[in-house]
């Protein structure tokens, strides 16, 4: 009876062992419906990315304005993440027939010191799990007025963990 | 009234060396087809079985798609081990390789010499690099290296130079061959593994090509891909391992097509071949033809059994090719810009023969016949 026991408790050990949760860092998109964090109306005092990669501090409540971009790719997949890159730098114009140009790829030196991280977070504070492009709409070159947290690092880099979000219609 | 099935089998008998000819040219068209369809199926198994789906790369996003280019500070494995909670971590060992990769000149003790890839690894490497296999001697030590199955095919030489005990020559520096790995056939079976820190003293580089992780079951590769964007300073980029070779697939996607435009250059050469194998054959058989027809066999029955003389000639030459094939040709190494493979005569490929043998024995049997059935039996019966 004892030995019957012991197995129970022992396979109850290895299921238990071994029925390890998946890491969980983002919420589902289901939880937190991408309207509900665009905002109606331009909020103020938004500033722009290189100003707030000078002055902003770790755990400031920060609005920052930018256009998304900086990269071939400035979309995290699987994450409502992206980059923005200050507005005064220049990228290229339509007519020079550039496929991407949020890419900046003629101003990558420049993009360096005026480019932050957004990662769109619920209210929980954990960043959402789904594109950003289907979660809010935006994509390369939107322009974007982010209101979250910001986190800075010994290296300078910015990130926001943002609650809400205005994109500039038509842009 | 149907021709008997013997009529056919006894008629390919009744001329030994036009059926002994027929059957090496069909034989020799399917060894083709064989040999292109094996080159496809290498290149692409490699580049399937080359990659794990829990496995992210991280490197430099300057370079591109080319891993051999990437240059990336010694310490973003630590501090990726660090920031990530989804990499595996068991018994406090965090799953992240630091791995050097480079293409280099490399020699052997007969001077013979070839352009190797040669990967600066870890004791964490295996932890990540699930199916690689040390199938003889032991993990090297300092100034050793193990060789991976295909590496002597990378570099061009024989695999007598890339025996345990045998040196190497590259980077300026001799190298002890001290074990052997395999790797289900994935694309570091052609390369050189020896020690990171070994192969950064020789090449003179203090950086490292690429952090590989092995990801917590059940997590997301995204947590990389936000590190990598969040630390712009690192300026890194992050790419499933599986996602990787698939792009590879992709870039490789002109030679595959050409393989399979080769295939349909062969088969129709084989064809035409059989065709004028077959024209000559039926060309001789006139009168027997017009025979057959005036003792009352219908036009369809004598067609359906000449096309069955093909279908058997055919299939007797697919089946020596499919032979020669799997004997000689299966497992050859060859070589190719991102290490080497082996040609795959596998179900598919030998599928595809059989039925490249089979169409040649219908398609070459049916216009002469065809054509001999076409004319009027009077004159046919009065034919030389």
């Amino acid at each position: 009876m004892k030995i019957d026991l012991f197995i129970v408790l022992a396979a109850l050990g290895i299921l238990v062992g071994c029925s390890g949760s998946p890491t969980e860092t983002a919420s589902s998109p289901s939880a937190s419906s991408g309207k509900a964090l665009l905002l109606a109306s331009e909020p103020d005092g938004a500033i722009p990315v290189g100003e707030a990669r000078q002055t902003v501090q770790s755990d400031q409540e920060v609005t920052l304005v930018g256009l998304v971009g900086g990269s071939t790719e400035p979309f995290v997949d699987g994450i409502a993440a992206f980059t923005i890159v200050d507005e005064s730098v220049p990228y290229c114009s339509p007519d020079e027939g550039c496929p991407t140009p949020w890419d900046y790829c003629c101003k990558q030196n420049q993009v360096q010191d005026n480019i932050a991280t957004i990662k769109i977070v619920d209210e929980a504070g954990s960043p959402i799990a789904s594109n950003a492009r289907d979660l809010i709409g935006v994509e390369g070159l939107s322009k974007v007025v982010v209101q979250g947290r910001a986190t800075r690092d010994d290296a300078g880099n910015l990130s926001v963990a943002a609650t809400k979000i205005f994109i500039r219609p038509g842009e | 009234m149907l021709l008997p099935w013997e009529y056919g089998v006894r008629n390919l008998a009744r001329r030994p060396l036009r059926t002994a000819l027929t059957l090496t040219a069909l034989s020799t068209v399917v060894v083709l087809v064989l040999v292109v369809v094996g080159f496809i199926r290498g290149l692409e198994q490699t580049l399937k079985t080359s990659g794990d789906t829990s496995v992210v790369l991280v490197y430099s996003v300057s370079s591109k798609e080319n891993i051999e280019n990437s240059a990336i500070e010694t310490r973003v494995p630590s501090l990726l081990g660090a920031s990530i909670q989804s990499v595996f971590n068991r018994f406090d060992v965090v799953h992240v390789s630091p791995e050097l990769y480079q293409g280099t000149r490399v020699e052997s003790e007969s001077n013979e010499s070839g352009f190797g890839l040669v990967r600066g690894v870890t004791f964490r490497t295996p932890l990540v690099r699930r199916g690689v296999r040390l199938v003889a001697g032991t993990w090297p030590d300092d100034g050793e290296v193990m060789v991976g199955r295909l590496a002597a095919a990378k570099l061009g030489i024989s695999d007598r130079q890339i025996a345990i005990g045998r040196t190497l020559r590259f980077e300026g520096q001799e190298w002890t061959i001290r074990g052997q790995f395999a790797a289900d056939g994935a694309a570091y079976e052609s390369e050189i593994w020896c020690h990171l820190a070994d192969l950064q003293t020789a090449a003179k580089r203090q950086d490292i090509s690429m952090a590989a992780l092995l990801l917590a079951p059940g997590a997301s590769p995204a947590e990389v891909a936000l590190f990598c964007k969040e630390r712009t300073d690192l300026e890194l980029r992050s790419i499933r391992e599986t996602e990787y070779y698939e792009r590879l697939q992709k870039h490789y996607r002109p030679i595959r097509l050409l393989g399979w435009t080769i295939v349909m250059l062969v088969s129709a050469a084989g064809v035409f071949a059989g065709l004028n194998m077959m024209y000559s054959a039926v060309a001789g058989r006139v009168r027997e033809i017009a025979t057959l027809q005036a003792i009352g066999y219908r036009r369809r029955a004598i067609l359906l059994s000449l096309i069955q003389e093909g279908v058997l000639l055919a299939s007797a030459a697919s089946l020596i090719a499919s032979l020669v094939a799997l004997v000689w040709i299966h497992g050859t190494a060859v070589r190719f810009t991102m290490g080497a493979f082996t040609l795959r005569i596998d179900s598919v490929a030998i599928l595809i023969g059989g039925c490249v043998g089979t169409l040649l024995g219908i398609l070459g049997a049916m216009p002469p016949a065809l054509r001999a059935l076409r004319s009027p039996v009077a004159v046919s019966l009065k034919a030389n």
